[in-house]
Protein backbone atom coordinates (compact mmCIF):
# COMPACT_ATOMS: atom_id res chain seq x y z
CA UNK A 1 0.00 0.00 0.00
CA UNK A 2 2.57 2.59 1.37
CA UNK A 3 4.87 1.54 -2.06
CA UNK A 4 2.24 2.00 -4.65
CA UNK A 5 2.18 5.86 -3.57
CA UNK A 6 4.39 7.38 -6.47
CA UNK A 7 7.52 9.17 -4.38
CA UNK A 8 9.68 9.19 -7.55
CA UNK A 9 8.52 13.05 -8.62
CA UNK A 10 8.99 13.94 -4.83
CA UNK A 11 12.07 12.79 -4.13
CA UNK A 12 13.91 14.22 -7.38
CA UNK A 13 11.79 17.48 -7.56
CA UNK A 14 11.35 18.33 -4.53
CA UNK A 15 12.68 16.25 -1.95
CA UNK A 16 15.13 18.25 0.27
CA UNK A 17 14.76 17.43 3.82
CA UNK A 18 16.37 19.71 6.40
CA UNK A 19 17.02 17.90 9.91
CA UNK A 20 18.53 20.09 12.85
CA UNK A 21 19.03 17.87 16.11
CA UNK A 22 22.53 18.91 18.71
CA UNK A 23 22.32 14.81 18.69
CA UNK A 24 24.87 13.23 16.02
CA UNK A 25 22.79 9.90 16.91
CA UNK A 26 19.59 11.29 15.82
CA UNK A 27 20.92 12.76 12.50
CA UNK A 28 22.25 9.99 11.49
CA UNK A 29 19.43 7.50 12.00
CA UNK A 30 17.14 10.14 10.31
CA UNK A 31 19.53 10.75 7.76
CA UNK A 32 19.78 7.09 6.90
CA UNK A 33 16.38 6.36 6.68
CA UNK A 34 15.86 9.10 4.57
CA UNK A 35 18.49 8.97 2.21
CA UNK A 36 17.09 5.04 1.58
CA UNK A 37 14.20 6.47 0.34
CA UNK A 38 15.88 8.93 -2.07
CA UNK A 39 15.77 12.27 -0.22
CA UNK A 40 18.66 14.62 0.03
CA UNK A 41 19.57 15.51 3.38
CA UNK A 42 21.05 18.34 4.99
CA UNK A 43 21.67 18.78 8.84
CA UNK A 44 22.69 21.58 11.77
CA UNK A 45 23.12 20.96 15.32
CA UNK A 46 21.84 24.15 16.45
CA UNK A 47 18.66 26.14 15.60
CA UNK A 48 20.61 29.14 14.57
CA UNK A 49 22.73 27.19 11.92
CA UNK A 50 19.62 25.47 10.65
CA UNK A 51 17.92 29.30 9.88
CA UNK A 52 21.27 29.55 7.65
CA UNK A 53 20.79 26.38 6.08
CA UNK A 54 17.44 27.03 5.16
CA UNK A 55 18.02 30.22 3.63
CA UNK A 56 21.13 28.20 1.67
CA UNK A 57 19.19 24.75 0.45
CA UNK A 58 15.45 26.14 0.50
CA UNK A 59 14.36 22.73 2.12
CA UNK A 60 11.13 20.91 1.46
CA UNK A 61 10.41 19.49 5.21
CA UNK A 62 12.27 20.61 8.28
CA UNK A 63 12.51 18.12 11.13
CA UNK A 64 13.42 20.15 13.98
CA UNK A 65 14.54 18.72 17.61
CA UNK A 66 13.22 20.57 20.70
CA UNK A 67 16.19 20.83 23.25
CA UNK A 68 18.92 22.46 21.20
CA UNK A 69 21.73 25.06 22.52
CA UNK A 70 21.31 28.57 21.98
CA UNK A 71 17.99 28.84 20.27
CA UNK A 72 15.48 25.69 21.01
CA UNK A 73 13.22 24.13 18.18
CA UNK A 74 10.07 26.45 18.96
CA UNK A 75 12.12 29.76 18.35
CA UNK A 76 13.36 28.23 15.31
CA UNK A 77 9.73 27.60 14.09
CA UNK A 78 8.54 31.04 15.16
CA UNK A 79 11.71 32.15 13.47
CA UNK A 80 11.28 30.27 9.92
CA UNK A 81 7.45 31.27 10.09
CA UNK A 82 7.84 34.73 10.36
CA UNK A 83 10.65 34.94 8.07
CA UNK A 84 9.05 32.60 5.17
CA UNK A 85 5.16 33.40 6.49
CA UNK A 86 3.02 30.92 3.64
CA UNK A 87 6.29 30.03 1.55
CA UNK A 88 7.78 28.47 4.73
CA UNK A 89 8.83 24.70 4.26
CA UNK A 90 6.46 22.46 6.77
CA UNK A 91 8.03 21.87 10.10
CA UNK A 92 8.14 18.59 12.58
CA UNK A 93 9.25 18.51 15.31
CA UNK A 94 10.80 15.98 16.78
CA UNK A 95 9.85 14.95 20.51
CA UNK A 96 10.46 12.11 23.07
CA UNK A 97 7.76 9.72 23.20
CA UNK A 98 4.98 10.42 25.11
CA UNK A 99 5.70 14.43 25.85
CA UNK A 100 2.54 15.75 24.84
CA UNK A 101 3.50 18.96 26.26
CA UNK A 102 6.56 19.48 23.58
CA UNK A 103 4.05 18.20 21.05
CA UNK A 104 1.34 20.92 21.78
CA UNK A 105 3.88 23.84 22.25
CA UNK A 106 5.48 22.40 18.72
CA UNK A 107 1.87 22.28 17.21
CA UNK A 108 1.77 26.02 18.83
CA UNK A 109 4.84 27.50 17.34
CA UNK A 110 3.47 26.99 14.16
CA UNK A 111 4.85 22.92 13.50
CA UNK A 112 2.90 21.09 11.27
CA UNK A 113 3.72 17.68 12.90
CA UNK A 114 5.97 15.49 15.36
CA UNK A 115 8.18 12.76 15.23
CA UNK A 116 8.48 10.31 18.39
CA UNK A 117 11.90 8.90 19.44
CA UNK A 118 12.80 6.30 19.30
CA UNK A 119 12.24 6.74 15.58
CA UNK A 120 9.97 3.81 13.59
CA UNK A 121 11.15 3.95 10.16
CA UNK A 122 7.87 3.42 8.26
CA UNK A 123 6.40 6.06 10.61
CA UNK A 124 8.93 8.54 9.67
CA UNK A 125 8.77 7.67 5.82
CA UNK A 126 5.17 7.95 6.01
CA UNK A 127 4.91 11.29 7.68
CA UNK A 128 7.18 12.80 5.73
CA UNK A 129 5.81 11.65 2.56
CA UNK A 130 2.52 13.02 3.26
CA UNK A 131 3.46 16.38 4.45
CA UNK A 132 5.25 16.60 1.07
CA UNK A 133 2.65 15.74 -0.50
CA UNK A 134 0.60 18.51 0.56
CA UNK A 135 3.17 20.87 0.50
CA UNK A 136 3.52 20.00 -3.19
CA UNK A 137 -0.92 20.09 -3.62
CA UNK A 138 -0.69 23.82 -1.57
CA UNK A 139 2.11 25.02 -3.92
CA UNK A 140 0.46 23.60 -7.05
CA UNK A 141 -3.07 25.40 -5.71
CA UNK A 142 -1.01 28.85 -5.17
CA UNK A 143 0.33 28.45 -8.77
CA UNK A 144 -2.91 27.53 -10.08
CA UNK A 145 -4.93 30.33 -8.33
CA UNK A 146 -1.89 32.94 -9.50
CA UNK A 147 -2.90 31.41 -13.11
CA UNK A 148 -6.66 31.50 -13.00
CA UNK A 149 -6.39 35.24 -11.31
CA UNK A 150 -3.61 35.83 -14.36
CA UNK A 151 -6.05 34.53 -16.78
CA UNK A 152 -8.96 36.41 -15.11
CA UNK A 153 -7.85 39.94 -15.90
CA UNK A 154 -6.61 38.85 -19.36
CA UNK A 155 -10.28 38.10 -19.48
CA UNK A 156 -11.45 41.24 -18.79
CA UNK A 157 -8.82 43.14 -20.56
CA UNK A 158 -9.95 41.58 -23.47
CA UNK A 159 -13.64 42.09 -22.79
CA UNK A 160 -12.89 45.93 -22.55
CA UNK A 161 -11.03 46.49 -25.71
CA UNK A 162 -13.82 43.78 -27.77
CA UNK A 163 -16.49 45.97 -26.02
CA UNK A 164 -14.67 49.18 -26.67
CA UNK A 165 -13.96 48.65 -30.45
CA UNK A 166 -17.36 47.08 -31.21
CA UNK A 167 -19.13 50.33 -29.76
CA UNK A 168 -18.63 52.64 -32.17
CA UNK A 169 -19.64 51.06 -35.65
CA UNK A 170 -22.41 49.84 -33.56
CA UNK A 171 -23.92 53.71 -32.58
CA UNK A 172 -23.32 54.11 -35.70
CA UNK A 173 -25.10 51.56 -37.19
CA UNK A 174 -27.59 52.51 -35.26
CA UNK A 175 -27.87 55.55 -35.89
CA UNK A 176 -27.58 54.91 -39.53
CA UNK A 177 -30.84 52.66 -39.36
CA UNK A 178 -32.79 55.73 -37.34
CA UNK A 179 -31.91 58.30 -40.22
CA UNK A 180 -32.98 55.38 -43.09
CA UNK A 181 -36.22 55.08 -40.36
CA UNK A 182 -37.30 58.38 -39.84
CA UNK A 183 -37.59 59.40 -43.39
CA UNK A 184 -34.25 61.35 -43.09
CA UNK A 185 -32.67 60.30 -46.86
CA UNK A 186 -35.91 59.76 -48.32
CA UNK A 187 -39.21 57.58 -47.86
CA UNK A 188 -39.66 54.11 -47.29
CA UNK A 189 -41.85 51.45 -48.42
CA UNK A 190 -43.82 49.59 -45.22
CA UNK A 191 -41.22 46.38 -45.65
CA UNK A 192 -38.55 48.60 -45.71
CA UNK A 193 -39.73 50.20 -43.03
CA UNK A 194 -39.98 46.33 -41.67
CA UNK A 195 -36.61 45.78 -42.06
CA UNK A 196 -34.38 49.06 -41.60
CA UNK A 197 -36.60 48.85 -37.62
CA UNK A 198 -35.58 45.15 -37.41
CA UNK A 199 -32.18 46.58 -38.27
CA UNK A 200 -32.43 49.25 -35.08
CA UNK A 201 -33.65 47.03 -33.34
CA UNK A 202 -30.58 44.23 -33.29
CA UNK A 203 -28.28 46.89 -32.87
CA UNK A 204 -29.57 48.66 -29.95
CA UNK A 205 -29.84 45.60 -27.96
CA UNK A 206 -26.38 44.73 -29.07
CA UNK A 207 -25.16 48.06 -28.23
CA UNK A 208 -26.74 47.86 -24.61
CA UNK A 209 -25.24 44.33 -24.27
CA UNK A 210 -21.83 45.31 -25.41
CA UNK A 211 -22.35 48.54 -22.91
CA UNK A 212 -23.22 45.92 -19.87
CA UNK A 213 -20.37 44.09 -21.03
CA UNK A 214 -17.90 46.85 -20.89
CA UNK A 215 -19.24 47.72 -17.08
CA UNK A 216 -18.59 44.04 -15.79
CA UNK A 217 -15.33 44.34 -17.40
CA UNK A 218 -14.16 47.69 -15.97
CA UNK A 219 -16.13 46.79 -12.71
CA UNK A 220 -14.08 43.50 -12.61
CA UNK A 221 -10.61 45.21 -13.27
CA UNK A 222 -11.57 46.92 -10.13
CA UNK A 223 -11.62 50.49 -11.55
CA UNK A 224 -15.21 50.92 -10.61
CA UNK A 225 -15.39 53.77 -8.45
CA UNK A 226 -17.70 56.18 -6.93
CA UNK A 227 -17.48 59.80 -6.35
CA UNK A 228 -20.05 60.60 -3.50
CA UNK A 229 -21.93 63.81 -3.80
CA UNK A 230 -24.75 65.14 -2.28
CA UNK A 231 -27.91 64.60 -4.34
CA UNK A 232 -31.67 64.48 -3.66
CA UNK A 233 -32.55 60.69 -4.40
CA UNK A 234 -36.53 61.60 -5.40
CA UNK A 235 -35.69 63.81 -7.73
CA UNK A 236 -33.09 61.04 -9.65
CA UNK A 237 -35.50 58.68 -9.13
CA UNK A 238 -38.58 61.33 -10.67
CA UNK A 239 -36.18 61.90 -13.86
CA UNK A 240 -35.77 58.09 -14.11
CA UNK A 241 -39.35 57.04 -13.43
CA UNK A 242 -40.37 59.31 -16.18
CA UNK A 243 -38.40 58.20 -19.06
CA UNK A 244 -39.19 54.60 -17.57
CA UNK A 245 -43.07 55.73 -18.29
CA UNK A 246 -42.26 56.44 -22.03
CA UNK A 247 -40.95 52.31 -22.68
CA UNK A 248 -43.70 51.34 -19.89
CA UNK A 249 -46.79 52.56 -22.32
CA UNK A 250 -46.12 50.71 -24.96
CA UNK A 251 -47.33 47.79 -22.90
CA UNK A 252 -50.08 49.57 -21.07
CA UNK A 253 -47.68 49.76 -18.15
CA UNK A 254 -47.79 52.23 -15.37
CA UNK A 255 -44.56 53.50 -13.24
CA UNK A 256 -45.28 55.69 -10.29
CA UNK A 257 -43.32 57.24 -7.44
CA UNK A 258 -45.02 57.89 -4.49
CA UNK A 259 -44.76 61.43 -3.04
CA UNK A 260 -41.72 61.88 -0.55
CA UNK A 261 -39.54 64.88 0.99
CA UNK A 262 -36.59 65.60 -0.48
CA UNK A 263 -34.28 63.16 0.38
CA UNK A 264 -30.80 64.29 0.52
CA UNK A 265 -28.16 61.59 0.25
CA UNK A 266 -24.44 60.81 -0.65
CA UNK A 267 -23.86 58.99 -3.76
CA UNK A 268 -22.63 58.82 -7.19
CA UNK A 269 -25.35 59.97 -9.18
CA UNK A 270 -24.87 58.73 -12.72
CA UNK A 271 -23.86 55.11 -11.27
CA UNK A 272 -27.04 55.53 -8.77
CA UNK A 273 -29.03 56.05 -12.18
CA UNK A 274 -27.68 52.80 -13.64
CA UNK A 275 -29.08 51.14 -10.55
CA UNK A 276 -32.42 53.01 -10.45
CA UNK A 277 -33.27 52.69 -14.16
CA UNK A 278 -32.49 48.77 -14.42
CA UNK A 279 -34.69 48.08 -11.79
CA UNK A 280 -37.41 50.35 -13.02
CA UNK A 281 -37.06 48.84 -16.43
CA UNK A 282 -36.48 45.23 -15.25
CA UNK A 283 -39.91 45.71 -13.01
CA UNK A 284 -41.87 46.63 -16.32
CA UNK A 285 -39.97 43.64 -18.19
CA UNK A 286 -41.92 41.44 -15.98
CA UNK A 287 -44.66 43.15 -15.35
CA UNK A 288 -48.33 42.08 -17.06
CA UNK A 289 -49.37 44.64 -19.45
CA UNK A 290 -51.81 47.11 -17.50
CA UNK A 291 -50.02 46.45 -14.32
CA UNK A 292 -48.32 49.11 -12.07
CA UNK A 293 -44.85 49.25 -10.72
CA UNK A 294 -44.49 51.45 -7.54
CA UNK A 295 -41.41 52.72 -6.18
CA UNK A 296 -40.73 54.63 -3.06
CA UNK A 297 -37.91 55.89 -0.59
CA UNK A 298 -38.26 55.09 3.00
CA UNK A 299 -35.67 56.35 5.63
CA UNK A 300 -34.56 54.42 8.83
CA UNK A 301 -36.38 56.37 11.85
CA UNK A 302 -32.57 56.87 13.40
CA UNK A 303 -31.39 58.49 9.55
CA UNK A 304 -28.84 55.89 9.34
CA UNK A 305 -29.40 54.52 6.07
CA UNK A 306 -32.32 55.68 2.96
CA UNK A 307 -33.83 52.85 1.35
CA UNK A 308 -35.13 52.89 -2.07
CA UNK A 309 -37.78 50.24 -3.26
CA UNK A 310 -39.31 48.96 -6.45
CA UNK A 311 -42.86 46.88 -6.46
CA UNK A 312 -43.97 45.08 -9.57
CA UNK A 313 -47.04 43.05 -10.10
CA UNK A 314 -45.29 40.38 -12.05
CA UNK A 315 -44.52 36.38 -11.27
CA UNK A 316 -42.46 36.92 -8.73
CA UNK A 317 -38.82 35.18 -8.57
CA UNK A 318 -38.73 31.48 -8.32
CA UNK A 319 -37.87 30.23 -4.56
CA UNK A 320 -35.19 28.07 -5.96
CA UNK A 321 -33.69 30.59 -8.29
CA UNK A 322 -33.23 33.78 -6.14
CA UNK A 323 -29.16 32.82 -5.27
CA UNK A 324 -28.93 33.32 -9.18
CA UNK A 325 -30.53 36.90 -9.10
CA UNK A 326 -27.35 38.73 -8.29
CA UNK A 327 -24.89 36.80 -10.29
CA UNK A 328 -23.15 37.75 -13.94
CA UNK A 329 -25.46 36.38 -16.97
CA UNK A 330 -27.69 34.67 -15.06
CA UNK A 331 -31.31 34.84 -16.52
CA UNK A 332 -34.34 33.62 -14.38
CA UNK A 333 -36.81 31.02 -16.18
CA UNK A 334 -39.52 34.37 -15.69
CA UNK A 335 -39.28 35.95 -19.18
CA UNK A 336 -40.21 39.41 -20.06
CA UNK A 337 -43.94 39.97 -21.02
CA UNK A 338 -43.75 41.40 -24.34
CA UNK A 339 -40.33 39.97 -25.58
CA UNK A 340 -38.04 41.77 -23.82
CA UNK A 341 -34.16 41.25 -24.15
CA UNK A 342 -32.28 40.11 -20.75
CA UNK A 343 -28.66 39.87 -20.92
CA UNK A 344 -28.07 38.62 -17.14
CA UNK A 345 -25.93 41.09 -16.64
CA UNK A 346 -28.17 43.97 -15.25
CA UNK A 347 -28.71 43.19 -11.75
CA UNK A 348 -24.52 42.27 -11.36
CA UNK A 349 -23.93 45.15 -11.80
CA UNK A 350 -26.32 47.00 -10.02
CA UNK A 351 -25.37 45.37 -6.35
CA UNK A 352 -21.54 45.90 -7.76
CA UNK A 353 -22.51 49.91 -7.94
CA UNK A 354 -24.79 49.24 -4.46
CA UNK A 355 -22.00 47.34 -2.99
CA UNK A 356 -19.43 50.25 -4.03
CA UNK A 357 -21.50 52.47 -2.17
CA UNK A 358 -21.30 50.07 1.15
CA UNK A 359 -25.08 49.48 0.67
CA UNK A 360 -27.11 46.33 0.37
CA UNK A 361 -29.51 45.34 -2.68
CA UNK A 362 -31.76 41.96 -1.90
CA UNK A 363 -35.34 41.12 -3.93
CA UNK A 364 -38.11 39.36 -2.17
CA UNK A 365 -41.79 38.25 -3.33
CA UNK A 366 -44.54 39.75 -2.24
CA UNK A 367 -47.07 38.03 0.12
CA UNK A 368 -49.77 38.34 -3.13
CA UNK A 369 -48.25 38.62 -6.08
CA UNK A 370 -45.21 40.53 -8.07
CA UNK A 371 -41.49 41.24 -6.37
CA UNK A 372 -40.04 43.88 -4.26
CA UNK A 373 -36.03 45.58 -5.16
CA UNK A 374 -34.80 47.40 -2.12
CA UNK A 375 -31.43 49.49 -2.16
CA UNK A 376 -30.74 50.52 1.03
CA UNK A 377 -27.74 52.70 1.55
CA UNK A 378 -26.13 53.84 4.40
CA UNK A 379 -26.26 57.27 5.19
CA UNK A 380 -23.42 59.09 7.56
CA UNK A 381 -25.58 60.93 10.24
CA UNK B 1 -29.28 77.71 -36.69
CA UNK B 2 -27.24 80.05 -38.23
CA UNK B 3 -24.27 78.30 -39.57
CA UNK B 4 -23.30 78.46 -43.63
CA UNK B 5 -19.86 77.53 -43.25
CA UNK B 6 -18.14 74.49 -44.23
CA UNK B 7 -16.88 71.25 -42.15
CA UNK B 8 -13.84 69.32 -42.81
CA UNK B 9 -14.79 65.74 -40.93
CA UNK B 10 -11.74 63.76 -39.83
CA UNK B 11 -12.45 60.31 -39.02
CA UNK B 12 -10.51 56.79 -40.11
CA UNK B 13 -13.73 54.82 -40.02
CA UNK B 14 -16.51 55.51 -42.98
CA UNK B 15 -19.17 54.64 -41.46
CA UNK B 16 -18.58 57.33 -38.83
CA UNK B 17 -18.14 59.76 -41.11
CA UNK B 18 -21.56 59.16 -43.26
CA UNK B 19 -23.33 59.34 -39.52
CA UNK B 20 -22.01 62.74 -38.73
CA UNK B 21 -22.64 64.10 -42.02
CA UNK B 22 -26.24 62.77 -41.64
CA UNK B 23 -26.47 64.69 -38.38
CA UNK B 24 -25.04 67.52 -39.60
CA UNK B 25 -27.23 67.76 -42.51
CA UNK B 26 -30.51 67.48 -40.15
CA UNK B 27 -29.46 70.61 -37.82
CA UNK B 28 -28.84 72.07 -41.63
CA UNK B 29 -25.03 72.18 -42.09
CA UNK B 30 -25.05 71.75 -45.38
CA UNK B 31 -21.22 72.13 -46.48
CA UNK B 32 -19.34 68.97 -44.97
CA UNK B 33 -16.01 67.75 -46.70
CA UNK B 34 -14.30 64.40 -45.54
CA UNK B 35 -10.98 63.14 -44.87
CA UNK B 36 -10.03 59.83 -43.75
CA UNK B 37 -6.61 60.46 -42.10
CA UNK B 38 -4.40 63.51 -40.51
CA UNK B 39 -2.20 63.85 -43.63
CA UNK B 40 -5.38 64.38 -45.85
CA UNK B 41 -6.97 66.32 -43.37
CA UNK B 42 -3.89 68.82 -43.57
CA UNK B 43 -4.26 68.61 -46.75
CA UNK B 44 -7.44 69.40 -47.06
CA UNK B 45 -8.00 72.12 -44.61
CA UNK B 46 -5.18 74.08 -46.90
CA UNK B 47 -6.80 73.18 -50.01
CA UNK B 48 -10.61 74.76 -48.71
CA UNK B 49 -9.93 76.52 -45.73
CA UNK B 50 -12.99 75.09 -43.29
CA UNK B 51 -14.72 76.73 -41.05
CA UNK B 52 -14.94 74.13 -38.65
CA UNK B 53 -12.81 70.38 -37.89
CA UNK B 54 -14.84 67.47 -36.43
CA UNK B 55 -11.26 65.67 -35.53
CA UNK B 56 -11.56 61.85 -34.43
CA UNK B 57 -8.66 61.24 -31.19
CA UNK B 58 -8.03 58.13 -32.17
CA UNK B 59 -6.65 57.42 -35.79
CA UNK B 60 -3.31 55.09 -37.05
CA UNK B 61 -0.44 56.66 -37.90
CA UNK B 62 -1.38 60.27 -37.18
CA UNK B 63 -3.42 60.13 -34.36
CA UNK B 64 -6.06 63.22 -33.17
CA UNK B 65 -3.46 64.58 -31.21
CA UNK B 66 -1.19 65.51 -33.80
CA UNK B 67 -3.29 66.64 -36.44
CA UNK B 68 -4.57 68.98 -33.75
CA UNK B 69 -1.10 69.71 -33.42
CA UNK B 70 0.19 70.75 -36.71
CA UNK B 71 -3.58 72.48 -37.96
CA UNK B 72 -2.92 74.68 -34.78
CA UNK B 73 0.56 75.37 -36.33
CA UNK B 74 -0.69 75.92 -39.83
CA UNK B 75 -3.93 77.67 -38.82
CA UNK B 76 -4.07 79.23 -35.01
CA UNK B 77 -7.48 80.20 -35.37
CA UNK B 78 -8.00 76.96 -36.83
CA UNK B 79 -11.67 75.57 -35.05
CA UNK B 80 -11.61 72.33 -33.72
CA UNK B 81 -14.05 70.32 -32.50
CA UNK B 82 -12.85 66.36 -31.19
CA UNK B 83 -14.64 63.40 -31.47
CA UNK B 84 -14.22 61.00 -28.71
CA UNK B 85 -15.76 57.63 -27.97
CA UNK B 86 -15.87 56.63 -24.40
CA UNK B 87 -14.79 59.86 -22.95
CA UNK B 88 -10.85 59.44 -21.74
CA UNK B 89 -10.53 62.60 -19.96
CA UNK B 90 -6.09 62.86 -20.69
CA UNK B 91 -6.61 62.77 -24.45
CA UNK B 92 -9.74 65.25 -23.84
CA UNK B 93 -7.98 67.66 -21.74
CA UNK B 94 -4.79 67.39 -23.75
CA UNK B 95 -6.35 67.94 -27.05
CA UNK B 96 -8.06 71.22 -25.08
CA UNK B 97 -5.27 72.22 -23.94
CA UNK B 98 -3.87 72.38 -27.55
CA UNK B 99 -6.37 74.66 -28.53
CA UNK B 100 -9.89 72.34 -29.29
CA UNK B 101 -13.05 74.31 -28.74
CA UNK B 102 -14.99 70.82 -27.42
CA UNK B 103 -15.35 67.20 -27.98
CA UNK B 104 -18.13 65.18 -28.58
CA UNK B 105 -18.73 61.43 -27.82
CA UNK B 106 -19.87 59.78 -31.15
CA UNK B 107 -21.21 56.56 -29.14
CA UNK B 108 -24.12 58.52 -28.01
CA UNK B 109 -27.58 58.92 -29.34
CA UNK B 110 -27.53 60.62 -32.59
CA UNK B 111 -30.10 63.39 -30.72
CA UNK B 112 -27.52 64.30 -28.53
CA UNK B 113 -24.73 64.56 -31.07
CA UNK B 114 -26.88 66.69 -32.66
CA UNK B 115 -27.71 69.10 -30.18
CA UNK B 116 -23.53 68.86 -28.76
CA UNK B 117 -23.04 70.30 -32.31
CA UNK B 118 -25.55 72.22 -32.68
CA UNK B 119 -25.17 74.24 -29.43
CA UNK B 120 -21.37 74.27 -29.72
CA UNK B 121 -21.70 76.02 -33.43
CA UNK B 122 -24.44 78.54 -32.50
CA UNK B 123 -22.17 79.79 -29.59
CA UNK B 124 -19.38 80.00 -31.75
CA UNK B 125 -21.23 81.36 -34.99
CA UNK B 126 -24.36 82.96 -34.66
CA UNK B 127 -23.18 86.15 -33.20
CA UNK B 128 -23.64 87.17 -36.79
CA UNK B 129 -20.40 86.96 -39.16
CA UNK B 130 -18.46 83.47 -39.35
CA UNK B 131 -15.53 83.65 -37.52
CA UNK B 132 -15.43 82.55 -34.27
CA UNK B 133 -16.84 84.77 -31.49
CA UNK B 134 -14.32 83.85 -29.04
Amino acid sequence: MEESLSTAPLAMDGGKILIADDDRLNIRILAGILKREGYAVFDADTGEKALARYAEVQPNVVLLDVMMPGIDGFETCRRLKQQYADKCAPVIFITAKNDSDDVVAGLSAGGVDYLPKPFNPKEVVARIRTHLQNQRLVAEQQRLVEQLSRANSAKNRFLGMAAHDLRNPLASIRGLAEFLRDGTVGPLSADQLDLVTTIHGASQSMLDLVNELLDVATIEAGELKVVLVDADLGELIAKSVMLTNIEAAKKNTRVVLQAHDPVKVRIDPAKMKQVIDNLLSNAVKYSPPGSTVTSFITRATDSAAVTFSVRDEGPGIPADERDKLFKDFSRLSVQPTAGEKSTGLGLAICRKIVEAHRGTIDAFNLPTRGCEFRVTLPQPA
Amino acid sequence: MNFTGTILIVDDEAHIRKFVTLILRSIGVANVVEASNGAEALQTYQRINPDVVLLDVNMPQMDGIETLRKLKAIDPDCFAIMLTSLANRSTVEQALELGASNYIRKDTPKEEIAKALADTLSAAFDAGDETPAA
